[in-house]
């Protein structure tokens, strides 16, 4: 209820309307930009590009409802430029940087996935990136990056399989 | 070995533990600043600058605390005072109104001023009817040649007909040279009307207007529990008394992040006593901006024969990382732990329907603010508060208890606190000299 009126509101060029709307699931944005850019600063410049976006484009909007995924699909957007325009990939040493409680053993299987993923293409690893890391279904997914389900759900098919023969491949070797 | 599946699973582990940072919303707050105008007809302008001017409210002023004096529905309580302060020379009666296109009335009877700030008294008075002025929205400013001075706090009343609503609005004070004032008042649009805005413009006479009482600087430093609070001025005028100060600067706010020792200060207890009395606080403001952590408390005018004005920093109330881990006993008995100085009393440990409770007892003011149970080397969640009791004990102490809820059971249990909330005393006086 409260948060179609601020949809109204921001329509009408309200900013604070349009910035409480953000703010009421930074959390799922910011957590979003982290996934994709992998730092913090990236995340938060991402987050002040979309909301530009956001601000500049809402009147074209039509179906309020469809506020949050729209406005997602705008901050996936802006992440990928971001990560164009540096072009930079997302290294551990940044997610190493991260305070993360744990112990080294965590950390490390951490650098090892993260070092698998890196091996598969851009969009296989970003469906699944958004379903493990985010939690996100498979509706949700398409929705956001705009592509059909079934191709979801089969780069995630193709991903998981490149990403377990990738794991596997490295277990023979250490053998 | 683990499946991919669990590899990523724990991937999402570390996701979920990352916090936002602070500072996104200074960040998109700036991004919007800077954003285009969109293309706009002449009203949605007026509403953007609105907004901003909202915008630098919300910006300078992290924290509101409200408050004032009974000053409220200046019809029965204030046009007395205000009558009687007016034949005191001290306020400016002004009585102008403006119409708006649905028949809603502002008017603006009076304003004060002295050296801390400018009170405007006005209402809306709606005598058609039609409209609810409980559910008017809309922003409020003054503008003069030198800037622009927005509603800091402010107090209102509806009347038993309620079909006015009368306002006491505390605002900056203008600044020395501006003669001539503009309160704006803008309606913001529903889907049935537009926004509109009116006008009232008045000349301030300033021989109406009030000094200052007092005016000192401070500049003490206290260093507690290695937070420094720093109290840098004090301002006295005819209205109310304001302390100034500030606790972190910027970089100290910084190191502390980056060590992972930050103590974030929420409220330092200071009592302002005048001629021995304690002077009634109003309220307090405390933001975080640049400049560090500041704060304003805002009290009584002092009494017109000023012997002695002392202050006195009680205590700070703050969040301190902790990141301790205690065992709980295993037939969940009573247990006494000491955490940074705090007592902190585990009456009871049970199980019930996949589910632990732990109930504690602290003083008041001490709340895990982060806690967990590691539950058989597993760390979970804290669920919910359930229970919530208060004690009163005979020293004026308050003891408050309640029960932990943590959705696993298991053999062993360790209370895992991350962080905590907690008042240390202080106790500090300072003489400020008058004369």
């Amino acid at each position: 209820m409260e948060g179609t009126v601020l949809i109204k509101k921001a329509k009408q060029g309200d900013k604070e309307a349009l910035l409480q709307l953000v703010m009421e699931k930074k959390q799922e944005y910011y957590k979003l930009a982290y996934v994709y850019v992998g730092n913090k600063e990236d995340a938060l410049d991402a987050m002040a590009d979309m909301i530009v976006i956001l601000y500049e484009n809402i009147a074209k909007l039509k179906k309020d409802e469809s506020f949050y995924t729209w406005s997602k699909t705008i901050l996936v957007n802006c992440c990928k430029k971001i990560i164009k325009k540096s072009s930079q990939v997302i290294s551990f040493e940044t997610i190493e940087e991260v305070a993360v409680p744990g112990d080294f053993e965590q950390k490390n299987d951490q650098i090892v996935l993260e070092k698998h993923l890196l091996q598969l293409s851009d969009k296989h690893q970003e469906v699944i990136r958004l379903r493990y890391f985010l939690d996100l279904d498979y509706q949700a997914i398409a929705d956001i990056l705009k592509i059909p389900l079934g191709t979801v759900k089969s780069r995630m098919a193709y991903g998981l399989g490149r990403l377990k023969e990738s794991f596997r491949g490295e277990n023979d070797e250490n053998h | 070995m683990k499946t991919i599946e669990d590899k990523l699973k724990k991937g999402k582990t570390n996701l979920d533990q990352l916090e936002v940072p602070e500072e996104l919303e200074l960040k998109l707050r700036n991004a919007l600043v800077k954003a285009k105008p969109r293309r706009h007809t002449g009203w949605q302008f007026k509403l953007a600058v609105a907004c901003l001017a909202l915008f630098m409210i919300g910006y300078n002023f992290d924290t509101f605390a409200y408050f004032g004096k009974k000053l409220v529905g200046y019809d029965n309580v204030m046009s007395g005072a205000l009558k009687e302060l007016n034949e005191l020379g001290k306020g400016q009666l002004i009585g102008s109104s403006y119409t708006f296109k649905n028949g809603i009335v502002f008017t603006l009877d009076g304003i004060m001023i002295d050296e801390s700030q400018l009170f405007a008294f006005y209402s809306l008075q709606d005598p058609t009817g039609q409209v609810d002025v409980q559910q008017i929205n809309y922003h409020l400013q003054i503008e003069g040649s030198w800037g622009r001075y927005y509603m800091e706090s402010g107090r209102g009343e509806l009347n038993e007909a309620k079909n006015q609503i009368t306002w006491v609005g505390s605002f900056k004070p203008p600044f020395f040279l501006e003669k001539k004032l503009h309160l704006k008042l803008t309606l913001i649009g529903d889907g049935k009307s537009k926004a509109e805005e009116g006008e009232i413009t008045f000349a301030i006479d300033r021989k109406k207007a009030m000094g200052y009482t007092l005016k000192k600087g401070i500049n003490e430093t206290l260093t507690v529990e290695g937070t420094k609070v720093s109290l840098e001025s004090i301002l006295a005028s005819p209205t109310r008394t304001v302390i100034n100060g500030s606790m972190q600067n910027i970089f100290e706010l910084a190191m502390d992040q980056i060590k992972e020792k930050r103590i974030r200060p929420k409220i330092v207890s200071i009592k302002l006593l005048a001629n021995g009395k304690v002077v009634p606080e109003q309220g307090s403001q405390m933001g975080t901006d640049l400049k560090g952590i500041t704060f304003r408390y805002f009290y009584d005018a002092l009494p017109d024969q000023l012997n002695t004005v002392q202050i006195v920093v009680e205590s700070l109330l703050a969040d301190y990382d902790v990141k301790q881990q205690v065992a709980l006993e295993e037939n969940g008995q009573k247990q006494r732990l000491e955490i940074l100085g705090q007592d902190i009393e585990v009456n009871k440990v049970y199980q019930s329907q996949g589910s632990t409770y732990v109930t504690i007892t602290t003083e008041e003011a001490t709340v895990l603010t982060r806690v967990y149970l590691v539950v058989d080397g597993k760390r979970i969640e804290l669920k919910e508060t359930i229970t919530d009791e208060m004690q009163k004990l005979a020293d004026g102490k308050i003891l408050h208890t309640r029960t932990l809820q943590f959705p696993a059971t298991g053999k062993s249990y360790q209370l895992d606190i991350q962080r905590m909330t907690s008042v240390k005393k202080y106790n500090k006086i300072i003489d400020i000299p008058v004369n």
